[in-house]
């Protein structure tokens, strides 16, 4: 068994195993996949109730992963943001002296959720310009309907 | 309409996110269909190589007992029970209920096939290389309940 506290590394791996496979195509190919086939609790959490519906989502997984952050909604505006003050995953892996971690490794976060929220309405932007510091910072916001 | 802010810090909670289980089991199923059997076992092959290279180490280093101290840690984390018996030259591994496979079942995701070579897959790789071998003795895909044997080598290691 692969421990669930091993995951992230196992993660990581595979990102490079794919790569060797098949390029950056085939992790994109792969993350593509994993959007759609298993995010579905957020799409269906996005659809019913919008960025509330996020809220409920990142409420359970940062928690169980421990994170550090500050997440903020605001119905009104129509807005959710979180500020990941430690990623529990990237920081894991820059704790792991003897792995080397996927280069790319945060970008499935943009490509994920992008993938998952979009389509249902919502505009998401993640800013990983301190990703190597575990630091990272998303918002998603419900676009305005056209008139 | 709602404002509301949750600010947590790391040790207000338990690194314990059991839906990992799923996500991995998600990813066999991937690359399996996508790249076929092999490319599953080669892909434990390379994490079992990588993440537990210290893990490893420790196995030539200290003996079986770095195994031994490895499974019971991980198990205990996930809260499952996990019975091992050393002696000098061989251990022995009961799971009951694996963590893993009883979250998948719970949340009712298919198990992907080739589900158990997370244990004899990277337990063979974890033993390569040293004066060790890894036996998955029995195993049901049900519950996950595993028996895993670590031996001596009566041969040079591989």
């Amino acid at each position: 068994m692969i421990s669930c506290t091993e995951f992230i590394p196992a993660y990581s791996e595979l990102f490079k195993f794919l790569e060797k496979k098949g390029g950056a195509r085939a992790v994109l190919d792969f993350w593509n996949f994993f959007a759609d086939a298993y995010l579905t609790t957020l799409k269906n959490l996005a659809a019913e109730r919008g960025v509330r519906g996020c809220w409920k989502y990142w409420s359970k997984t940062l928690n169980e992963e421990a994170a550090d952050f500050t997440m903020e909604l605001d119905e009104e505006a129509g807005e959710l943001t979180i500020t990941i003050h430690h990623c529990p995953s990237k920081g894991r892996l820059l704790e792991l002296k003897h792995l080397k971690a996927y280069g790319s490794y945060c970008r499935h976060c943009d490509i994920l959720y992008r993938r998952v929220l979009e389509p249902l309405g919502l505009e998401y932007r993640i800013d990983l310009s301190r990703a190597d510091q575990a630091r990272c910072r998303v918002t998603v916001k419900a676009k305005p309907v056209k008139a | 309409m709602t404002k509301k802010v949750m600010r947590r810090r790391a040790a207000d909670n338990v690194y314990l996110h059991k839906d990992f289980h799923g996500a991995l089991n998600q990813a066999l199923l991937y690359l399996h269909k996508k790249y076929g059997e092999r490319a599953v076992r080669d892909y434990l092959r390379q994490f079992a190589r990588n993440y537990h290279a210290p893990l490893r180490q420790a196995l030539v280093e200290k003996g079986l007992v770095a195994l031994k101290d490895y499974f019971e840690r991980i198990y205990g984390l996930e809260g499952a029970e996990c019975r091992t018996e050393l002696s000098p030259d061989e251990l022995t591994v009961t799971v009951p209920r694996c963590p893993a496979v009883t979250h998948i079942r719970k949340m009712d995701w298919p198990l992907a096939p080739l589900f158990q070579e997370t244990s004899r897959t990277i337990h063979e790789a974890i033993c390569r290389g040293t004066p060790y071998k890894a036996e998955l003795i029995d195993y049901d895909p049900k519950t996950g309940r595993s028996v895993q044997r670590f031996l001596r080598r009566s041969e040079r290691p591989i």
